[in-house]
């Protein structure tokens, strides 16, 4: 959760401009009285940035509740397409992407169905996955440019920032070397199986049960 | 498929190891199984607090003129969803002159299918077709009703729909009944549109397009301005 009292000034602008729109409309539809109050509430009370709400927001048509989820969220949405895809004109467009299927998709998203930013993360996930297996085969990737060493620093830094209380860190630590490192880099780097094996020089077949281990290992350390 | 290999497969899924087939698979079930669909989302809740470990890079400057490009040019998807929101204005201001000299061409092929009684265009032929007209009698849509209720809508004019709105089409299918929605025109362009369970169109059924709040009329009535409107006619081939 985050405040919008510090969004830069370029948002007052945005303000304006979606007040406009507003005032357009209400010169010809007799249901004007009814558009989207994000604008308006937030810049009356300063309402408190709830995920799900700027949703809501999105799926009324409210442009400015995107832009408002992409200032707070879009320089973390960034870090993620960018330790997936690598390429920073990639991973400028998995956000790009992602941001305008969450537009078109908002009114899918259902509160009772978990969280709001958990959503906003699956559809950007997605978006990066078909983007590097659509990369992966345009783009033969040699196998000596794999870069072991900073792919195992990206692992090792995400286990570290998950912070020492975090459960999953716990759980994810009870596993063997082998397994915790298949898990992540699937999940943070985005690999497949067969990615995975390659680095790993181990067969496709053995990863794919470690993985399965692993995950059913997880599933009951966090339960 | 036991509880096991579901669990196994599901988070699977979440980490993007699955193939398009299981994902396809498990979403479906998720669809008409709420315990599956549940299960989907604490799978992602689980592994969740891993996006917050990525470095936060600010986005390039002007990164949302980018994205609002992509809200106004549709793609990615291929396919209307619901609640597409149309904003002509900023399409307008999108448009390259060489896509509004196709617009023009394309209209004007139209129009000339038109007088040669349809049979150019349309591979099937529609049981009824319907010019509307806006108030001051100038043609703002061509709809040509199919007999499986496949209706294709032509815009003939960029309307004038803020980003907040999106345009509805109508018919009545019963004179004496309420009018049924056919559909949004969520792109804000010309679509075809499909339901199923109206009776076949038939001549003199009346057509129109009305602007409603995005996600269309909240009362399932057309509420906002019409903007166009007319009755059917049979073409003669």
């Amino acid at each position: 959760m985050r405040r919008v009292e510090n969004l830069p000034q370029s948002r007052n602008a945005v303000y304006a401009r979606s007040q406009d729109l507003t005032d357009i409309a209400t010169d010809f539809s007799p249901c004007a009285g009814a558009a989207p109050g994000w604008n308006r509430k937030s810049q009356a009370d300063h309402t408190v940035i709830d995920y799900a709400m700027l949703l809501k927001s999105c799926s009324e048509g409210d442009r400015a509740a995107l832009r408002t989820l992409m200032e707070t969220e879009g320089g973390r949405m960034f870090g993620v397409a960018r330790r997936m895809l690598r390429r920073v004109d990639l991973a400028e467009d998995a956000v790009q992407e992602a941001l305008v299927l969450i537009w078109r998709r908002a009114h899918q998203y259902d509160p009772e169905r978990g969280s709001a930013k958990g959503w906003v993360y699956t559809i950007l996930r997605n978006r990066c996955l078909t983007l590097l297996r659509r990369e992966d085969r345009e783009v033969a990737t040699e196998p000596e440019a794999f870069d072991r060493e900073a792919d195992g620093a990206v692992l090792d830094q995400a286990i570290d920032r998950l912070g020492t209380t975090s459960d999953l860190r716990r759980c994810l630590e009870g596993l063997d070397e082998q397994t915790r490192r298949a898990i992540l880099s699937s999940y943070v780097l985005g690999h497949s199986h067969g990615e995975i094996a390659g680095r790993m020089e181990a067969p496709l077949g053995s990863v794919k049960s470690w993985v399965r281990r692993g995950l059913t290992k997880l599933r009951e350390c966090l339960s | 498929m036991t509880d096991r290999t579901l669990d196994i497969l599901i988070d699977e899924i979440v980490l993007g190891l699955a193939d398009d087939a299981d994902v396809a698979r498990v979403e479906e079930m998720a669809s008409r199984d709420p315990a599956v669909a549940k299960k989907l989302v604490r799978a992602q809740a689980r592994f969740a607090p891993l996006d917050d470990t990525a470095d936060e890079i600010a986005l390039p400057d002007g990164f949302w003129s980018r994205v609002e490009q992509g809200l106004d040019a549709g793609g990615i998807e291929t396919g209307p969803t619901q609640t597409d929101v149309v904003d002509l204005s900023a399409a307008r201001r999108a448009l390259t002159r060489w896509r509004g000299a196709a617009l023009g061409s394309i209209a004007a092929a139209i129009l000339l299918a038109m007088t040669l009684g349809w049979s150019v265009m349309t591979p099937v032929e529609p049981s009824v077709i319907a010019v509307l007209l806006n108030d001051d009698g100038e043609a703002i849509a061509l709809v040509e009703g199919r007999p499986d209720n496949t209706t294709l809508v032509t815009l003939l004019e960029q309307a004038q729909v803020s980003s907040e709105r999106v345009m509805q089409v109508w018919t009545k299918p019963d004179d004496d009944g309420p009018p049924i929605s056919l559909g949004l025109l969520a792109s804000g362009r010309s679509e075809t549109l499909t339901i199923q369970g109206l009776p076949a169109p038939s001549p003199q059924q009346l057509y129109e397009i009305t602007v409603e709040p995005a996600g269309g009329s909240p009362t399932n009535l057309p509420t906002g301005p019409i903007l166009g409107k007319g009755l059917a006619k049979e073409p003669v081939i």
